[in-house]
């Protein structure tokens, strides 16, 4: 398989010093990635570099072999790479509808595409159908966040990056994220996340690294890195478990 | 939002500032090579001209000051400032006619009049926030002009009132006013300094980041907003009477001029607000090129188009200011190719305590510290609470759960006085709280973490952990902002979460999980009888997660009481006792851990059928 994404020696920071050292990371295509690490490893900056939310010092970042860093963020929208926030992404006293559809905002003029792209999302997300018209501020937090993949989908991009869509969600809600990842990669999509759950993060994931002060530690097969003693020992908290747990049951 | 890129000559753009550029010797010759320049010059120059110019900036110099206390620290823009110039220049004029006397034995009543006004201002208008806190200000200014117009008795009208001649020698005319002037300059930036590294000060930054959480951790705002109002009019009402005085003539018109307040907003808009230098750096900017324009460009309203520009290229270049424009620069330049502060492998310093003994944990009296009684909350057409009813037992590690959009967070915010319920009680140690002030709540005993983060993001990470305020003494204003002893308690508790090596970084350039950590040493700081935490596992690395726990069990040991959102269920499995459980607004379920996880209302609304602790909880 060939690689969707590659960042080569990534050097990035926010002004005061940078926070990335050098990281070189690829992407699989029809994948999914798991970025761990303790609080501050620079994990999220490696998603604001790629989105173009930051523009790095050093290094290359590509998409499919073309190089996307210093490219303005909404270029690289448009190449294929949308970003989910870590949370609350949402503009409350805007119905669900306006919402997905701001994720298309630099198509905005395109009724038609918006709407049949709408349409293609509402069959994969229940709740756009069951209460697009609704204000956003209104949904619980896993419909929220089943909103925020909606509106991050609406561009078809190839890549798509989420930070910590675990967070702030009920055991309920957190089935519902495990399944519409697992979908979004069945449709194609190649997927980056950021998780401090480990566990959940990694159980998802085809392949994990793990950064260490804005450096990658450590990279491989999730599972893998699940096991590895000296990592579960470092970050994962507790001891290590041989038995991986269990994939959650499909939300009814 | 994106960093972005100026185009600019490479032999700029590669520029490295050597490192004395910004030391405190460079800094103070910059200031004292001005302010020997100011005290010598009329010594030097007899040209009018330059001299009046130098005046009417001093007087704008004290008023951006002045104004840069509340609007800078305090984040209140007040556009009445310059209606403290015409109070005092009125007092001055109006004691010396009637009662006689020159103008300046009356300087220090002009002080404490306009010090009175803007008490009486501060207590009508600090209730409300935002734009109505200008507009009354607005309102205050015009009222001021509109009484000056119409008590004629006092004031003589639009006529205005003549203040008696000068006493002195001619050829130096000027020289009483310009060194009035300047010496109410150096006292309003001394007590600016003064200010900004006490107490008083660091809650005034505390209401300007984030007001509602200033409340929670214990900060009187309105005291706090209306000391720091008649702060910043003090010295303003003083070269306001000189003003007058040099001006031997005072109106309706020219003292209560709107543009008088607008010229302090754009300099202190212009040099930098929150900073010390950059209010006075503002003022002798805008004044001079406003005698600019009203000289060389025809006069008139020129100025006005003059003030219209330089607004829209302070917005559009320099949204902070002159002062932080170039600090930033030159730490940008500085610390270009450095490494950045990174978290560290968490190792050694995350090594949790090996006990031969596990912690003793207290015995959960049936006394309950807190109680919520039929406690109910509606926001719109939204339920949010609905009559919930629940105790937390003294010294227990209570948890509550329940899915999203149950109304945890929102109980949070009726419990520590954020929001204020719709009906029910709420008790605490014997006392019924729900009716008391979100201060007076954090002085009972009650602290309180977000869910979403609210550090003071300006303030650097230590700032953050000492701004607590325990109890409101009012001698306690004017203590240092960052004692020694407090400095050592704040580490101490940076310490054990894992946050010292960032103590002087700002708290916005923290990851979300930092953020956290900081926020639970910060709400240790209030040393509170009952801690309320909304969701401390959310974000944070599992080792800190365990060493959260262990944090918890140790000040449970040692007395404290926790109430707990989360949804990370081995962390709550684990830790509480007893479990309450919310669902629709209302207490669905309650028990212990075990009892909890077998009841199928639980399961079936919030856990889901297949539950199954995946892992050992957490060890107590």
């Amino acid at each position: 398989m060939s690689a969707i994404l590659s960042l080569k020696g990534v050097v990035a920071g926010y002004g005061g010093g940078d926070v990335l050292q050098g990281v070189d990371l690829e992407l699989e295509e029809n994948s999914v990635a798991c970025i761990v690490g303790p609080n501050g490893a620079g994990k999220s900056t490696v998603l604001r570099s790629i989105s173009g939310l930051l523009d790095p010092r050093l290094g290359a970042i590509a998409l499919d072999g073309q190089r996307i860093n210093g490219r303005a963020p909404a270029e690289i929208l448009a190449m294929g790479i949308s970003q989910v926030p870590q949370s609350n992404g949402l503009f409350p006293n805007l119905t669900v509808k306006d919402n997905v559809l701001m994720g298309a905002y630099i198509r905005r003029r395109d009724k038609a595409f918006l709407h049949r792209r709408y349409d293609e999302l509402a069959e994969f997300f229940e709740v756009l159908a069951e209460r697009g018209q609704e204000k956003a501020g209104n949904l619980s937090g896993g419909q929220r966040r089943m909103v925020e993949f909606a509106r991050s989908l609406m561009m078809e991009p190839k890549v798509v990056l989420l930070d910590e869509p675990s967070l702030g969600l009920d055991p309920k809600a957190l089935r519902m994220v495990h399944e519409s990842v697992k979908r979004m990669v069945e449709r194609g999509r190649s997927i980056v996340l950021v998780e401090q759950n480990v566990r959940f993060g990694l159980k998802l994931a085809d392949h994990g690294i793990v950064m260490e002060s804005g450096r990658v530690l450590l990279d491989g097969k999730a599972q893998d890195v699940l096991k590895n003693p000296e990592m579960a020992a470092l970050y994962f908290g507790g001891t290590v478990k041989e038995q991986l747990p269990q994939v959650p049951a499909v939300p009814a | 939002m994106r960093t972005k890129t100026i185009a600019m000559p490479r032999a700029v753009a590669d520029w490295v500032p050597p490192e004395w550029v910004t030391s405190r010797g460079v800094r103070y010759g910059i200031v004292g090579v001005a302010a020997i320049l100011l005290l010598v010059y009329p010594l030097l120059s007899d040209d009018r001209y330059y001299q009046n110019m130098i005046i009417l900036s001093l007087v704008f110099a004290v008023g951006a000051t002045g104004l840069n206390i509340i609007t800078g620290y305090g984040g209140y823009v007040s556009l009445g400032q310059g209606a403290f110039i015409g109070l005092g220049g009125y007092t001055a004029a109006i004691l010396s006619t009637k009662v006689g006397g020159n103008p300046f034995v009356w300087v220090p009543a002009a002080g404490v009049v306009a010090g009175l006004f803007a008490a009486l201002l501060g207590m009508i208008a600090m209730r409300a926030r935002g734009h109505t806190f200008v507009i009354l200000t607005i309102v205050f200014l015009f009222l001021l002009q509109i009484v000056s117009i119409n008590w004629r008795v006092l004031t003589n009208g639009t006529a205005g009132l003549t203040t008696p001649l000068p006493t002195w020698s001619v050829d130096i005319a000027n020289w009483p006013f310009y060194y009035a002037l300047l010496g109410l300059l150096v006292l309003s930036i001394a007590m600016s300094w003064w200010i900004r590294r006490s107490k008083f000060g660091m809650g005034l930054v505390a209401i300007r980041e984030d007001e509602d959480k200033a409340e929670t951790v214990g900060v009187n705002t309105p005291v706090y907003k209306i000391l720091g109002f008649v702060a910043s009019t003090v010295f303003v009402g003083m070269a306001g009477a000189v003003y007058g005085y040099y001006l031997s003539f005072v109106d309706p018109l020219g003292m209560f001029n709107i543009l008088l307040s607008v010229q302090i907003i754009l300099s202190v808009l212009l040099g930098g607000r929150g900073t010390l230098w950059g209010p006075v750096l503002g003022a002798f900017i805008v004044e001079p090129l406003n005698e600019f324009a009203n000289n060389s460009l025809g006069g008139g309203n020129v100025r006005l188009l003059v003030f219209g520009g330089l607004m829209a290229l302070v917005v559009l270049f320099m949204p902070r200011g002159i002062v932080p424009a170039i600090t930033e620069f030159i730490e940008g330049r500085r610390t270009r190719g450095r490494a950045g502060l990174v978290g560290e492998r968490l190792g050694a310093a995350i090594e949790l305590k090996k006990r031969d003994v596990p912690l003793a944990r207290p015995a959960i009296s049936a006394q309950m510290l807190l109680e919520v009684k039929n406690v109910s909350k509606r926001f719109g057409g939204l339920q949010a609470v609905d009559g919930a009813s629940f105790g937390v037992p003294q010294a227990s590690i209570t948890a509550l759960i329940g899915p999203n959009g149950s109304g945890k967070t929102t109980l949070f915010n009726l419990i520590d006085g954020t929001m204020s319920l719709d009906r029910g009680e709420v008790w605490f140690d014997g006392r019924q709280i729900d009716r008391m002030k979100p201060w007076n709540r954090a002085h009972a005993g009650i602290g309180r973490t977000f869910q979403i983060t609210r550090l003071f993001r300006e303030m650097t990470v230590l700032e953050n952990v000492v701004a607590p305020v325990r109890e409101f003494k009012l001698r306690q204003l004017g203590a240092d902002a960052v004692s020694g002893h407090e400095a050592e308690r704040a580490e101490q508790l940076l310490d054990f979460v894992g946050m010292l090596k960032y103590r002087d970084a700002r708290a916005s350039a923290l990851s979300y999980g930092q953020q956290k950590l900081v926020e639970l040493a910060q709400v240790l700081m209030l040393d509170p009888k009952l801690i309320l935490l909304d969701e401390p596992a959310g974000g944070i690395n599992p080792t800190l997660i365990e060493r959260m726990g262990e944090v918890i069990k140790e000040l449970n040991s040692r007395g404290k009481t926790f109430l707990i959102v989360e949804h990370n269920m081995p962390f709550v499995l684990g830790l509480c006792d007893p479990v309450r459980v919310l669902g629709r607004g209302q207490l669905m379920a309650q028990g212990t851990p075990l009892e909890i996880q077998k009841d199928p209302r639980v399961l079936d609304a919030y856990l889901g059928e297949d539950f199954a602790v995946e892992e050992e909880p957490v060890k107590a």
